[in-house]
């Protein structure tokens, strides 16, 4: 199983292929210049060749997000609430003002605190899409919608799409813990699967179940 | 003396420069970043102790987001699936991001004293107090956050200030840049080289263009 991938930024690519040379499965060489996620077989070749830092090696399973204070987040979310509030003002202004230096004005500061609010919420337990957070409030919403026509579907599409950094202990009990007695080295299996010592490759009655 | 741009860090040193700080014109700005004359401040004075008495007023409940904030939590996560390449969720996010713009509510009479005293509320109430349970707890992702986004908010507040006082005239012969990364405003015919607040390079910054001509 491949635990990583390889990513291209367009816009640090110079076009120098070399990635197209030392790609062992063409991954690299694509109608869009976006690497073939299926094909790549996360070996990094692509990214050591890379003579622009164009290509970097990310990992499928992202480790769960740090965790955050409850004094920290009442204060942020009500920050966040604030700034949503002079988009929505901004915005307005934007669409009602009748010379053009109001207009860019106006638009510049409603995406100005946008961004400043996006910030402020990745911070605030929303860093990673595939965070256990994130997945709650995907499930929140699609069990009881927020407002009338919100769009079900998209949310349910991403709780299908996105895997879960933060399982529970529900889904990640399901592994077997084996010492090996031939060379010690300790192990886990995932349940119903026949373990194998993947040092020694001892199995069967060679191995102790530690739980 | 020396005075420091509390935007980007400029020094403007009187002993190397020909007029004193306290005559520069109030229509003076920082060469580097462009934040108005009062955002400078006299170098070495010591920062004024937060009152922390003004913070225990603060209502902490974990209130569920309105709608507004929650179109900025879900291009947030656009954004983060944009940058793991991953274009099927980026689009999905953005669609719930649209959605809740789409149902937020019409701010009863808008106008610009109203997006001025939000603006100020931030940075006399809300920053002070975020950064304070952060430092508390050594959350220092919050603290950063507080850095960049009073810096910028600073910057809003100034521009907007401006925009009341004299009208539009010094921004019409010219263009307004938003660093993509931060949020900065920045008023000039070219952005700057690096932004500074969040110090990434000139292309990560977009132009505000005006309303597309019928």
């Amino acid at each position: 199983m491949k635990t990583q991938i390889a990513v291209r930024n367009l816009r640090l690519c110079t076009k120098d292929c070399l990635c197209l040379y030392v790609c062992p499965t063409g991954a690299t060489d694509t109608e869009n210049s976006i690497i073939d996620v299926d094909k790549c077989t996360g070996c990094g070749a692509c990214a050591n060749a890379c003579p622009s830092g164009a290509i970097s090696i990310v990992p499928i399973a992202y480790p769960p997000q740090q965790k955050k204070e409850e004094t920290v987040l009442g204060r942020s979310y009500r920050m966040a609430k604030n700034k949503a509030e002079q988009e929505a003002v901004a915005r307005q202004l934007a669409a009602s003002a009748g010379e053009d230096s109001l207009y860019r004005l106006m638009t510049a500061i409603a995406k100005s605190v946008r961004l400043v609010n996006e910030d402020l919420l990745r911070e605030s337990g929303y860093m990673l899409p595939q965070s256990g957070n994130t997945h709650a409030l995907l499930r929140d919403w699609v069990e009881n919608p927020p407002f009338p026509g919100f769009p079900i579907a998209a949310a349910q599409k991403l709780l299908e799409l996105l895997p879960n950094n933060d399982e529970d202990g529900e889904t990640k009990k399901a592994v077997k813990k084996y010492r090996c007695k031939i060379c010690g080295h300790v192990f886990e299996v995932a349940d119903g699967e026949t373990p194998v010592c993947p040092v020694c490759k001892a199995t069967g009655d060679n191995l102790e179940l530690l739980g | 003396m020396r005075y420091v741009c509390s935007i980007c860090g400029y020094v403007y040193d009187e002993a190397k420069e020909k007029t004193p700080f306290s005559q520069l014109p109030e229509s003076w700005t920082c060469p580097l970043c462009g934040a108005p004359k009062a955002l400078f401040v006299p170098e070495k004075k010591a920062e004024p102790q937060r009152a922390s008495a003004a913070l225990v007023h603060m209502d902490e409940d974990m209130t569920k987001l309105s709608a507004g904030a929650l179109a900025a939590l879900c291009s947030n996560l656009a954004r983060g699936c944009e940058k793991q390449y991953k274009d099927e969720e980026r689009v999905l996010f953005q669609e719930l991001s649209d959605y809740f713009l789409s149902v937020t509510p019409e701010v009863p009479g808008a106008d610009l004293d109203q997006l001025l005293s939000l603006l100020k509320a931030d940075l006399e109430e809300r920053y002070p107090a975020v950064s304070e349970a952060a430092k508390a707890v050594g959350d220092r992702g919050t603290q950063r956050v507080c850095v960049w986004g009073e810096k910028v908010t600073r910057i809003l507040h100034s521009l907007a200030e401006r925009y009341q006082k004299e009208g539009g005239a010094f921004l019409e012969h010219t263009q307004i840049w938003v660093c993509s990364v931060c949020g900065f405003v920045f008023v000039g015919d070219a952005p700057p080289e690096i932004c500074p607040v969040c110090k990434v390079p000139a292309w990560k910054f977009d132009k505000v263009e005006g309303r597309a001509s019928a």
